[in-house]
């Protein structure tokens, strides 16, 4: 049998196997039950409409006040709207502030609040307090109310943006980001399958009828593959099917450009799980119990969310240093580098350069990963040490092919 | 024919094999004892190529074996292994395809000696849910399904009952008669006696003993002679050149012929000290050669 051919039938296996079985189906529904709630939901809910604030006025310039704050509300151009009630008296006001009816009590110079202002509300207020009280100085200087409201209120300005944001361009960017975590997540979860798999042979002990039947790094391609094969399907999956509730409820508007770019979060699953894969295969060989898995997946998972942090950095900041670093790093590029390009930051010269990376990467991992395995997965006594896995595979790989 | 020259295997500070030397040949059963940690287990994985000697070579059919031809051979290791969750069947021929054979061969093959090891009913449940026995026979079938030129079995018999220790040495039986070779490890030594055609013994990974069963007797063993008089004297022998006073049990002297010399003298000798009431020979069982020789 030739490489391709072995590794092709224990792709196979395991996708056959993982396919069947129960603890797939049940993650693959409860998470795409979760994306079609993020995109329906927002659609469904909609736009949560004006806030609206309720605000006694009392003393003796409540009607110049109650006059001016729906108009200041209109002129911030802030969505909000004031239910204003005359109040008696300030004790009054006191009582329905306190029992929470009215947000706040505006009254001749003090403004009454349960607890605390707030930015938007205090804003508000004391720009309406300013104007009753400009109005009232203008007017006592002769000024007639026509100019009066000239001076008080002028026309906003209007702005000038020089470089205006796409409103496709930023939802493409979210999408991206969203697309990024699920990558995140598939190689998290999809490496530790990879993992557990490989453990589970040796705890089962069946890895010796296989190692004497195959070469171990056909194995360990075959296992990687087959089960990469089925994260690919899923979260392709997601993204079709994210993508679609997303639209037709509403909630967003399909980019233009979305194809291009569900594609590249696509091929960078590839080279990203090719990569981790291996290093997870490495993490189960050095286990011989699936308990034992926690301990020696750790400094890999260390890995998988520092380049997740990595990705966020880049979501804020796709020009910062984070981003610049991360793009040429083998474990982070998957995630940084599709965010990089949608943001319109890195040419076709550094995708190019930061794949041929991690195709460097991926390369150096196999070699690690084959050697590892053929060395650690007959040591079925407690957890093992790279070095010594390392050492007995050196001496198995010697092995010429026939 | 299979031949292991000179193997040495190396772990750590731990010499496992030590000049290791064996061979054997098609259609025979070879048994192949020694103590715990004695080497076989890593002999039988230098056979299949799972562990590599630093020296000596595997030699099939007269040439050093290659992959392929180990891909052939079927292996049956000391820790059991089979996928618990799929069937016996599925996983049968995935051992066989692994081996090589076309998709719709090894399904045909892994029905065929599932069936003849009694487990065609059962083959479609997952493993987890079969007996301890059934998942032996599981076992025993992947190793069997390549229809192998050498079977090499560490411990088949371990944790089985007696029935099963009769079936599974049937089914040894009818795969030499197809010309296959087994080689098979065991502590039970009765039972490597009664069914192996040679046997091999090793210590601290060196061949110790290796032929025929009756070789090896001839070779390492010593002869016994065990004799009572009457009157129960058992000094009598304490000055006979042809033996060697090996113990007295009882009133019973049990001595040790030495090469060459003619047990009917010591009978003389026996009987010009007094009326012999018993004089026996006894050629040592394997248990005893094994005792013996791994003692020495």
């Amino acid at each position: 049998m030739t490489r391709w051919q072995v590794t092709r039938l224990v792709a196979g296996r395991e996708i056959r196997e993982r396919v069947r079985s129960k603890a797939m189906r049940i993650s693959t529904g409860v998470t795409m039950l979760i994306i079609l709630a993020v995109a329906v939901l927002p659609g469904l809910v909609g736009d949560d409409g004006p806030t609206t604030y309720d605000v006694g006025v009392f003393g003796p310039r409540a009607d110049q006040l109650a006059e001016r704050l729906p108009v200041v509300a209109a002129l911030s151009g802030e969505d909000v709207i004031f239910d204003v009630r005359p109040l008696p008296s300030m004790a009054e006001a006191e009582r329905l502030v306190g029992d929470g009816d009215l947000d706040a009590a505006v009254g001749d110079n003090e403004v009454v609040v349960d607890e605390e202002l707030g930015d938007r509300l205090g804003f508000l207020v004391q720009e309406a307090n300013r104007q009753v009280v400009g109005e009232s100085a203008l007017a006592a200087a002769g000024v007639p109310p026509d100019v009066a409201d000239r001076v008080l209120l002028p026309e906003p300005l209007p702005v000038r943006a020089l470089d205006p944001p796409s409103e496709e361009e930023t939802e493409r960017e979210g999408l991206v980001f969203v697309g990024t975590m699920l990558l995140y997540g598939q190689l998290l979860g999809f490496g530790y399958w990879v993992a557990s798999g490989v453990v589970e042979e040796k705890a089962s002990r069946v890895v010796e009828i296989l190692l004497a039947k195959a070469p171990a790094t056909q194995l360990l391609a075959g296992k990687v593959a087959g089960i990469g094969v089925i994260g690919l399907a899923q979260l392709s999956a997601f993204m079709v099917v994210g993508l679609a509730a997303a639209s037709l409820s509403g909630t967003i508007d399909l980019p233009s450009g979305i194809v291009p770019v569900a594609f590249q979060v696509v091929g960078w699953f590839v080279l990203g799980f090719a990569f981790y894969g291996g290093l997870f295969a490495v993490a189960g060989a050095l286990a011989s119990r699936a308990e034992e898995l926690q301990s020696t997946t750790t400094p890999l998972t260390f890995v998988v969310i520092g380049s997740f942090f990595a990705a966020v950095s880049t979501g804020g900041d796709p020009g910062g240093s984070v981003a610049q670093i991360a793009t040429y790093l083998p474990p982070s590029a998957p995630l940084v580098v599709p965010i990089r390009v949608a943001a319109h930051e890195v040419g076709v010269g550094t995708v190019i350069l930061s794949v041929t990376i991690v195709l460097a990467g991926i390369a150096g991992v196999v070699g690690l990963a084959g050697r590892v395995y053929a060395g650690g997965a007959l040591q079925f006594r407690g957890q093992l040490k790279l070095r010594a896995a390392l050492a007995e595979g050196r001496q198995v790989e010697r092995e010429p092919a026939a | 024919m299979l031949e292991l020259l000179a193997l040495t295997k190396r772990f750590g500070a731990v010499l496992a094999l030590d000049g290791l030397a064996m061979t054997v040949g098609p259609g025979r059963i070879h048994g192949f004892v020694g103590r715990n940690g004695a080497g076989k287990t890593t002999t039988m994985r230098v056979i299949l190529g799972l562990a590599l000697p630093d020296s000596g070579e595997v030699r099939w059919k007269g040439r050093s074996v290659t992959a392929d031809e180990r891909r052939q051979f079927g292996y049956m290791p000391e820790e059991r292994g089979l996928y618990p969750k799929m069937s016996a069947r599925d996983q049968v021929a995935y051992f066989a395809r692994l081996s090589g054979m076309p998709s719709g061969e090894a399904a045909a093959a892994a029905d065929e000696v599932l069936a003849s090891i009694g487990l065609g009913e059962r083959a479609l449940e997952p493993v987890e849910r079969l007996s301890l026995g059934n998942q032996q026979r599981a076992q025993l079938a992947a190793a069997l399904v390549t229809a192998p030129e050498l079977l090499v079995l560490d411990e088949p018999f371990s944790g089985l009952d007696p029935v099963g220790v009769d079936v599974l040495a049937g089914v040894l039986r009818s795969q030499v008669d197809k010309g296959t070779a087994v080689v098979f490890s065991s502590h039970q030594l009765e039972l490597v006696e009664r069914l192996s055609d040679e046997v091999t013994i090793i210590d601290a990974g060196r061949t110790v003993a290796s032929g025929t069963v009756a070789a090896v007797r001839a070779s390492r063993g010593t002869d016994l002679i065990k004799v009572a008089l009457q009157d129960g004297r058992t000094d009598w022998a304490d000055r006979l050149d042809q033996v060697a006073v090996v113990g007295r049990e009882g009133d019973v002297l049990v001595l040790e012929l030495k090469p060459g010399a003619d047990d009917q003298a010591v009978l003389d000798a026996a009987r010009r000290a007094g009326r012999v009431r018993s004089f026996r020979r006894e050629y040592p069982s394997l248990t005893e050669l094994f005792r013996e020789v791994v003692s020495r």
